[in-house]
């Protein structure tokens, strides 16, 4: 049962394509297990599709029909291989970095991405804290396996955290299970992520 | 060259799964006349086998410009394309669509060679995907938007990898698509046009802006000379408005 969703301004980001890549990756892995937010997100590409008919045009060159159906025997481009199976798509087609410990209980393996963002797989023990910090900017943590908590409630798998400024309560990994969590931020970078694990943990 | 499903990226949400395979679709193209039936926020649970109706609602929009078919015959036209690589079928489609997904990469930055290189990029994978588009599923306008998107992050990358990062429903019940849903996502599509159209001016523009020009809010906010905040805050009454024009098809 999923019950936490990306927020209607960051789904309307995503819908737009201008979510930054690692978190579109983490919002789209809680999409692809959310039939509700896929419902809201066709809502908003709808829009998207009303919009575009709406634009004034912008004439193209005169021959550019005639180019382009010169092209009609080109196949379209592959799809990605899988190359994470046991992740949910679309992990399972993102090139993922070796992981890397973080700390006591806490595993962090980046996933390759462009843009204003970073992100990656967590992995933490029952009981231990997962990382979070920004204040600046958005931060998406999508669960995989297992659930952690903190001030605004329990998430599960499927579950999607955006937290919103200011939190007090640091995520903490539920006993039971270790944590999987795919994460993105536009806050901190990995190498600020890895000084965090070392004050954090002592390392 | 029919690659049906072959190369479908699997994480589109609107497309046609393979599986989802139509029966038999009206592909003529129907009368003229505005019409209405893009397709709308679907519930997960469409796109299925052979039910697919031929859209006949006919509905003017507001504030559509004059050349704006009626976009029954876009779909129509899409599925010429897939069922016998009809190039007539096509170039109407082109002429519609290029010159509107040259403009939205105009407004997102991109240099007139870069902007139309998208357009045709975009035509092109509507040409090569069209055995993939379903009615039911997505509307015309909606479906090629989300390529002409997919193309614009494709193309903001320095490698190169054909992705776009939607799942596909995977975790749904398969049903058949019912004749009022249909009709439901017709209606809700022309809610959409009708709802943005009645939207204040400055919400209007910051919806725009979110979709087509690839502003964070702090750069709306400068470039608007408004407070900090005030985009959130349209942003969140129209999404308020559109969402409850979008109503639930379900
Ligand atoms: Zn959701």
């Amino acid at each position: 049962m999923i019950s936490h969703h990306p927020s209607e301004t960051t789904l309307l980001a995503y819908a737009a394509g201008s979510l930054p890549e690692a978190l579109a990756i983490v919002a789209a892995t809680h999409i692809g297990g959310c039939s509700a937010c896929r419902h809201r997100l066709e809502g908003l590409e709808a829009v998207g599709g009303v919009l575009l008919d709406a634009l004034p045009p912008s004439a193209l060159s005169d021959d550019a029909l005639d180019r382009l159906l010169a092209r009609a025997d080109e196949p379209a481009p592959a799809l990605p291989p899988v190359v994470n199976a046991g992740l949910p798509p679309p992990l399972d087609r993102v090139p993922l970095g070796r992981w890397w410990p973080i700390g006591v209980g806490a595993r962090w393996r980046p996933v390759q991405a462009e843009g204003a963002a970073w992100g990656g797989l967590i992995l933490v023990q029952p009981g231990r804290a997962l990382p979070r910090h920004g204040h600046d900017g958005l931060e998406l943590t999508c669960v995989l396996k297992g659930a952690f908590s903190d001030g605004s409630g329990r998430y599960g798998p499927g579950d999607l955290s955006e937290p919103q400024a200011d939190h007090d309560h640091p995520p903490v990994a539920a006993a039971g299970e270790p944590c999987l969590c795919v994460i993105a931020s536009e806050g901190m970078r990995l190498r600020g992520l890895l000084g965090w694990g070392q004050r954090m943990f002592g390392i | 060259m029919r690659r049906k499903g072959v190369d479908h990226p699997i994480w589109h949400v609107i497309h046609p799964h393979p599986n989802h395979v139509r029966g038999s679709v009206n592909a003529t193209a129907p009368a003229s006349g505005a019409s209405d039936t893009r397709p709308a926020p679907a519930s997960p649970a469409f796109g299925v086998a052979g039910l697919v109706l031929p859209f006949r609602r006919r509905i003017s929009p507001p504030g559509m410009t004059a050349d704006t078919p009626a976009s029954d015959d876009h779909a129509a036209l899409i599925q010429a394309i897939a069922q016998r690589r009809d190039r007539l079928a096509f170039a109407a489609l082109f002429r519609f669509f290029a010159p509107r997904v040259k403009a939205w990469m105009l407004r997102g930055g991109a240099s007139p060679v870069a902007a139309e290189e998208l357009a045709q990029e975009t035509m092109l994978a509507v040409w090569q995907k069209a055995a993939l588009f379903d009615p039911a599923r997505a509307g015309a306008s909606t479906w090629i938007f989300t390529i002409a998107r997919n193309q614009r992050i494709d193309s903001l990358r320095r490698e190169r990898h054909p992705a776009t990062l939607l799942p596909d429903p995977v975790d749904e019940p398969e049903e058949p698509v019912q004749a009022d849903r249909v009709l439901a996502m017709a209606q809700q599509e022309s809610r959409i046009r009708v709802a943005m159209a009645a939207l204040p001016a400055e919400q209007a523009e910051v919806i725009r802006k979110a979709f087509f020009e690839d502003k964070v809010h702090a750069e709306i906010e400068k470039e608007l000379g408004i407070p900090l905040g005030t985009v959130k805050s349209r942003l969140r009454l129209a999404m308020n408005r559109l969402r409850a024009a979008l109503g639930d098809v379900t």
